[in-house]
């Protein structure tokens, strides 16, 4: 079944709601989309006809790109670097799994998660379906409660393979035996090997250049906003609800101090050695809902000027983020801005192609968001066009530093075409949180560069562990076009000296 | 392929010659060409002799099959590995005598026991070697089983005290079965395994084609063929490796092999000859020709029957131009296509063979029987078909069958241009596609006002109202539209006895309200909904029961799911045959077993608070809960049939857990290593039939 004629009017009538601002520097193929309208949370949905692509998990296998949904299925993408969408072949792998939602490629075998269990997959036959579903890593509690999802595995560094799983909430939830909200690697002999706690919804992974593991957790208790950390072992990332399992026998370390609640989060995180901010906070609302996959851009320029910077899925607001993160006094820190937006589903899963274009898989499972459509399979390619956006935004001893993409016309930078907040959020076991505590700052002593592509400037009040909101007006690029999006949100955790 | 020059005169020679054999009492047995024997031997013809001159392999060296794929001799590499010698040196003596029916022509008749010798020891040289080690545990059992639903009965025949098909009685065997040799003799059960696993890697030219086996499935169809029928592979005779030759020996062999031409028919070292041998002059003596009873030394001799003589004769004297149609017989037939297809009338199963052919019941002979080749490559988009002879997966559209395509990967795109070269018609009334009618092709296909397609076809993962018969959802990706549109208006004319009913009898609607009731557009707005509309055909019920029911037709379905009863790490496995199973993957037991309907999958597949769920039958049976400790589960294998074997370690011990169901029973095969069998328990309420082996037991769970 071919649909396009009438998917792509459905489609212009969901971009009324969603307008795509990225122009003309991001192109957009569709590889395949649900054929009816979203009413994921409604208790009868059911899919349409054709494949239900409900990503929720990909990876290339040399020229094919496998993917998992959240119905149980792998499948086989063949040419999903074509734009004949003729000869685009989606050929199933695998079915019968648990809600898998993670999918990683070891050499010519697949690992997915489902709920109980990371799993093997192996063709030895190689007839093109699996015949082998072998448990790769197990050893965590699964209640039967539906939110205790099991997210992974990701590869770091060090070749860790991280597997993180969801706190339950509900009916059925039990928290108290075995690393729900924890974070862990697959051990020698397949154990879960917990590392770090205090997760909640961590629905997303993805290692940096140099290695390191980060994570994205989703706004509700405890947790007030979206927060991007650093995963590694020994640290907490402030969800209570996952202290049960630090009790258990094999618990790796014990926590020196329980922060208190109800107090500033700033004043939390200090109160004990082991609470770890987020590397970035994504604001509630201004930056989406509802973080999801993490996709670390390195394809020598091949997606645009942003090499070395993470891109972040958005469910809610079915659209991409992106992040800048520097290391200050030893520690992840960082801006985020928004991307790209306008996708016909909840953007949950991201992934390079070998020719530098990305995969954007989107499922509105269980949630809802604002494309109309159940589920989708996207490409997108940079242009060569390379947008005017704020590529960097580093903190200095007394202020900021931005990097714009382009040469910007020094003309449109004033005082008044930057202004600056800073707020943080109340450390509690509330379902999200306000922003608390904000102060405007003033901005001085702007300098533009030479070259027109860096502006430096001082602000007052510099205040750690604080998100610094700067809202630009009127910058334009030396040849007169806007800023594709005109806001940032640093996460000022530690002032450089 | 080069074409040679006939001068029939010249042949008047060997006709008189022929003449005199006629009347010499013949009574050894004659090559076996199955295509000439089910069509031609009655009467000794051109065609007939066609078909041999190239499944004898005298195009190999004389030129001039017109074959799409031409025959040639196995590969003899890696021979020392795989076949005994002794069996090799009395093959080359006397084909005849190792294999009936043999169509290698004895090359050594003037050869000394010693020459022979030789050749065989340079044979023994060829290939890389193989290092073939006794890996998994057959089971005859099931190999017998594999090997007469599979297909291979279609062309070989049936094995003596097979007792079956179900309830069928004695077996059949037709005078057509290609025989094997005496296996016992020849090979071994890891060197029979290796060769069915993939036969193409020393059959190249697709005559024994490839059957899409898994590791088990070509293991337990060896074991099976030699009747081997204890478990464990080291049990079975070994190999005996070829002794070390003597260089001048190997030498000496090898120049023979050059100097009898072996290289026209077997792909080995060396350099084929240039020119093909004229068949311009006449044979010089009575005797001494390779048509004669007795060729001199390095001519080949055939034991051919006088039918087949005058029949290759026929085709040499003959100087017509080919009739239409006689070419795709003449590739048919090599093939033996027409051992499970009929084309244009001509083949299909005959008599014999038919009762080997299973399915679906409810389709009725065209849910067991393969389709009809007529017109396949009109029919089919030489894509799909290009994927269907190359065996894809995906491509198989009749799961209901049990009866296996064979893959002819390497000849796939020959095959598939050669049907579309034959049979593409090029005159046809094409369809099109009007955009504002392809939302009646939508209610066309439904059952509101249409015609009801969706009653009898499933509709993607949409079951049909009816019988499940072939999913209509992609038919623009296998289908050619002006095919569709003439199936439509008469699908009798290319089914005789489909159970496809003529939906627009004499080209009348039965739907005149729709679209003026015109047949062509009505046509094309079906095809146009298929090809691009958006939706599923009207008719099917918004919670119809058991939409989302798993039914295991042909292969078990696996799924996960959380499980009242056994747990959240619940793995259901559905058998084709009404009895299920459900494993709990946090204890490493089975848990439940029941029979009836398998499983409803809507709330695991798309229900976001994942309740547990039951089996969908009442007729369910617990296994008693153990005393012991629970080993750890560590996963599951699938055989080729889909059947799983779940992997346990417990204390230091492997245990595998195979599960599978047969005539109404779920079979269960524990094996481990080392130490004592391990303590399982049993479904309460069931009949228990237990049988032990040295490191393997198996239950048979059965209801009175």
């Amino acid at each position: 079944m071919r649909k396009i004629i009438y998917i792509t009017s459905a489609l212009l009538f969901s971009y009324v709601f969603a307008e795509d601002k990225s122009g003309s520097s991001y192109s957009r193929f569709e590889l395949i989309t649900a054929s009816e309208t979203s009413h994921s949370r409604s208790a009868e949905w059911k899919p349409g006809d054709g494949i239900t692509l409900e990503v929720s998990g990909m990876a290339w296998m040399d020229d094919k790109l496998a993917v998992c949904t959240r119905k149980g299925d792998v499948w086989m993408v063949e040419n999903p670097l074509s734009d004949d969408r003729d000869k685009i072949k989606f050929n199933r792998f695998a079915s019968g799994l648990h809600e898998p939602l993670g999918l990683h490629r070891d050499g010519k075998d697949i690992l997915v998660s489902q709920r109980s269990e990371i799993t093997r997959l192996q063709d030895n036959d190689g007839d093109g379906l699996a015949d082998a579903f072998l448990t790769e890593c197990d050893g965590w509690n699964v209640s039967g409660n539906y939110h205790a999802y099991a997210y992974g595995p990701e590869k770091d560094g060090q070749g860790n393979l991280w597997v993180t799983l969801n706190l339950g909430m509900g009916d059925l939830a039990n928290n108290k035996i075995g690393w729900r909200g924890w974070g862990g690697v697959i051990g020698k002999d397949g154990e879960f090997v917990p590392k770090s706690l205090g997760m909640r919804s961590p629905s997303g992974m993805g290692a940096n250049r140099d290695g390191d593991m980060f994570y994205s957790d989703q706004q509700g208790t405890w947790i007030p906003a979206t927060p991007i950390y650093h995963l590694r072992p020994g640290v907490f990332f402030g969800n209570q609800e996952s202290l049960p399992s630090l009790e258990l026998a094999d618990a790796p370390f014990k926590m020196s101090k329980i922060p208190e609640p109800n107090q500033p989060y700033p004043d939390a995180v200090k109160s004990s050695p082991e609470f770890t901010a987020p590397a970035v906070w994504l604001p509630y609302n201004k930056m989406g809902r509802s973080a999801t996959d993490i996709q670390v851009i390195d394809e020598n320029g091949k997606f645009g000027p942003f090499d070395g910077q993470m891109l972040i899925g958005e469910f809610t607001n079915s659209s991409v983020n992106r992040v800048f993160l520097e290391k200050v006094n030893g520690e992840y820190q960082g801006a985020c801005f928004p991307f790209l937006d306008g996708f016909p589903a909840a953007v949950v899963r991201l992934s390079f192609s070998p020719d530098g274009s990305l995969m954007v898989g989107m499922t509105n499972r269980g949630w809802s968001s604002l494309g109309n459509r159940s589920y989708g399979l996207e490409r997108v390619s940079f242009t060569g066009d390379t947008p005017l956006e704020i590529q960097e935004m580093r903190a200095k001893p007394d202020g900021f530093e931005l990097v714009f993409t382009k040469a910007i016309d020094a003309k449109t930078i004033s005082e008044s075409a930057l202004s600056l907040s800073s707020y943080t959020y109340e450390y509690s076991s509330k379902y999200g949180g306000e922003e608390m505590d904000t102060k405007k700052h003033k901005v001085s002593k702007i300098s533009v560069s030479d070259d027109g592509l860096k502006v430096q400037f001082q602000v007052d009040n510099l205040r750690e562990l604080h998100v610094f909101e700067l809202q630009t007006t009127g910058i334009k690029s030396a040849d007169g076009v806007p800023l594709e999006h005109s806001n940032a949100y640093y996460t000022l955790n530690r002032i450089p000296k | 392929m080069s074409v040679p020059i006939f001068r029939a005169q010249s042949w008047a020679f060997a006709f008189l010659f022929i003449g005199v054999l006629l009347s010499r009492d013949i009574s050894h047995a004659s090559p076996h060409v199955v295509g000439y024997e089910r069509f031609h031997v009655d009467s000794p013809n051109a065609a007939g002799g066609a078909i041999l001159f190239s499944e004898l392999g005298c195009a190999n060296c004389h030129g001039g099959s017109d074959v799409a794929v031409p025959r040639s001799g196995p590969s003899l590499n890696d021979i020392s590995d795989r076949v005994s010698r002794d069996w090799v040196v009395e093959f080359l003596k006397d084909p005849e005598s190792r294999r009936k029916g043999s169509t290698m022509p004895n090359l050594a008749h003037g050869l000394s026991d010693e020459e022979v010798e030789s050749v065989t020891n340079y044979l023994g040289t060829l290939g890389k070697g193989l290092k073939l080690r006794p890996g998994r545990h057959a089971n005859a059992e099931n190999g017998s089983a594999l090997y007469h639903e599979k297909g291979c009965v279609a062309c070989h025949a049936p094995t003596a005290d097979y007792r079956g098909p179900a309830g069928s009685g004695e077996s059949l065997t037709s005078p057509l079965a290609i025989s094997h040799p005496d296996l016992k003799k020849k090979t071994t059960l890891t060197a029979l395994d290796y060769f069915l696993s993939n036969p193409a890697r020393y059959r190249t030219d697709g005559r024994m084609p490839h059957i899409a086996l898994d590791k088990q499935e070509s293991l337990d169809i060896a074991a099976h063929l030699l009747d081997f029928q204890a478990s464990d592979p080291r049990e079975a005779d070994a190999h005996k490796a070829w002794p070390k030759a003597g260089e001048p020996s190997v030498q000496k062999g090898k120049s023979l092999v050059a100097k009898l031409n072996c290289i026209a028919c077997h792909a080995i070292p060396g350099k084929k000859a240039d020119t093909l041998i004229s068949l311009s002059a006449p044979p010089e003596k009575d005797a001494g020709h390779c048509l004669s009873a007795s060729p001199t030394a390095g001519i080949p001799s055939y034991k051919l029957t006088e039918a087949q003589r005058s029949a290759l004769v026929a085709f040499l004297k003959d100087d017509q131009p080919k009739e239409p149609g006689s070419r795709e017989d003449l590739s048919l037939a090599a093939m033996n296509c027409y051992a499970c297809h009929d084309r244009n009338g001509i083949g299909g199963p005959t008599i014999n063979t038919n009762p080997f052919f299973h399915g679906l019941e409810s389709l009725g002979d065209s849910g067991r029987l393969p389709p009809p080749l007529t017109g396949i490559g009109d029919k089919l988009q030489t894509e799909w078909l290009e994927g269907v002879l190359t065996g894809k997966p995906k491509n198989r559209v009749r799961p209901y069958m049990k009866t296996s395509m064979p893959a002819y990967a390497k000849h796939a795109k020959v095959l598939a241009d050669w049907f579309v070269k034959e049979d593409l018609k090029t005159d046809s009334p094409p369809i099109t596609i009007r955009p504002d009618d392809i939302e009646v092709g939508k209610k066309l296909l439904g059952i509101q006002g249409g015609v009801n397609c969706i009653t009898c076809h499933n509709w993607g993962e949409q079951k049909s109202l009816g019988i499940p018969a072939l999913d209509i959802s992609s038919l623009d990706q296998r289908l050619r539209p002006h095919w569709f549109r003439e199936y439509l208006l008469n699908p009798a004319s290319y089914r005789p006895g489909t159970l496809m009913p003529p939906l627009w009898p004499q080209g009348k609607s039965m739907v005149p309200d729709v679209l003026d009731g015109n047949a062509e557009r009505q046509i094309a707005a079906i095809w146009g909904f298929i090809k691009e509309g958006e939706g599923k055909p009207e008719g099917f019920p918004d919670h119809m029961p058991g939409q989302f029911e798993l039914t295991p037709i042909v292969r078990p379905i696996i799924q996960r799911t959380f499980l009242e009863k056994t747990g959240t790490k619940a793995i259901l496995v559905g058998f084709p045959g009404e009895i299920h199973l459900a494993y709990d993957g946090s204890k490493g037991r089975p848990a439940l077993v029941w029979r009836g309907k398998f499983f409803d999958a809507y709330n695991t597949w798309f229900v976001r608070s994942a309740p547990f769920e039951n089996p969908l039958s009442d007729d369910v049976y617990e296994f008693e809960a153990s005393s012991e400790e629970s080993g750890r589960f560590r996963g599951y294998k699938t055989d080729g049939k889909g059947n799983p074997t779940f992997l346990i370690s417990k204390e230091g011990q492997d245990i595998e857990d195979s599960f599978r169901v047969a005539e109404k029973t779920l079979i269960r095969t524990l094996t481990w290593k080392p130490g004592e069998a391990p303590t399982v328990t049993h479904p309460k309420g069931v009949s228990i039939e237990e049988k032990k082996d040295q490191a393997s037991v198996t239950f048979t769970y059965s209801w009175k």
